[in-house]
């Protein structure tokens, strides 16, 4: 890369963030997050920065799932997702908490435990993980069955807010 | 427009292109959105795109003319 190049793309870079009122684009898959305490953003987040991001995680969590799904959370407080490796079992998601594992009568869990602990690398709002999971849940089953760690009880999960 | 929303701690922040038109701006802001999704796949994240009205993971190269892309975050149990 000359050093024309990398101007261009310095300076069109900062288009962008002009773009994005001001605000530097930032990518959460470039850093660490293990120093940040559970159920928080870090240490950098005031209460308002809090509200600012759940309620632009509201809207991009409705615009993922669709006004049907969205409306039916806000409703009954839970989506259930059949699985597709498993017959007979649901998958029960809720926002901000594990998953629960519901078998029809007579179907066996492949699981110890009736909860799944599955969680974000990096802190997320809940309701924008919720809609994330949920395409993990419907579209990608395997990878859910991978890292899932079962739990005997439920509970909040750690790395959204 | 297009865009790219990026989920992260502030909810979402987005890229936004129009695919319609050739100019600077444009050109730029599809390369980093190309780029951005390059990225995250290869540091484990997933990219979902718009269909009708919801999200379906996707897992083919970037194409400018999808309405809409989003990056989920890697999932890790416990």
């Amino acid at each position: 890369m000359t050093v024309f190049d990398w101007l261009r793309r310095f300076l069109l870079l900062d288009e962008a963030a002009g773009r994005r009122g001001g605000a530097a684009l930032e990518l959460p898959w470039m850093h660490r997050w293990h120093h940040v305490p559970k159920r928080s953003a870090g240490p950098d987040f005031r209460r308002e920065d809090y509200r600012r991001a759940r309620e632009n995680a509201r809207e991009v969590a409705r615009a993922t799932l669709g006004e049907r799904l969205w409306t039916r959370v806000q409703l009954q407080g839970y989506l259930d997702v059949p699985s597709r490796r498993f017959p007979g079992l649901t998958y029960r998601l809720r926002i901000g908490r594990r998953i629960e594992v519901r078998c029809a009568p007579g179907v066996e869990s492949p699981w110890p435990f009736a909860y799944l602990c599955i969680n974000p690398t990096y802190p997320l709002p809940e309701e924008e993980f919720f809609a994330q999971l949920y395409l993990y849940v419907r579209d990608r089953e395997d990878e859910v069955i991978r890292v899932a760690a079962p739990q005997p009880w439920d509970q909040m999960l750690g790395r959204t807010f | 427009m297009a865009r790219l929303i990026v989920a992260n701690r502030r909810g979402h922040q987005v890229v936004e292109w129009d695919p319609t038109v050739d100019t600077r701006e444009s050109r730029a802001a599809i390369e980093e959105a190309e780029r951005i999704i390059r990225d995250a796949r290869r540091r484990g994240c997933a990219v979902s795109r718009k269909v009708g009205d919801t999200h379906v993971l996707d897992d083919r190269p970037f194409d400018p003319h999808v309405e809409e892309y989003q990056i989920l975050a890697p999932i890790a149990g416990g």
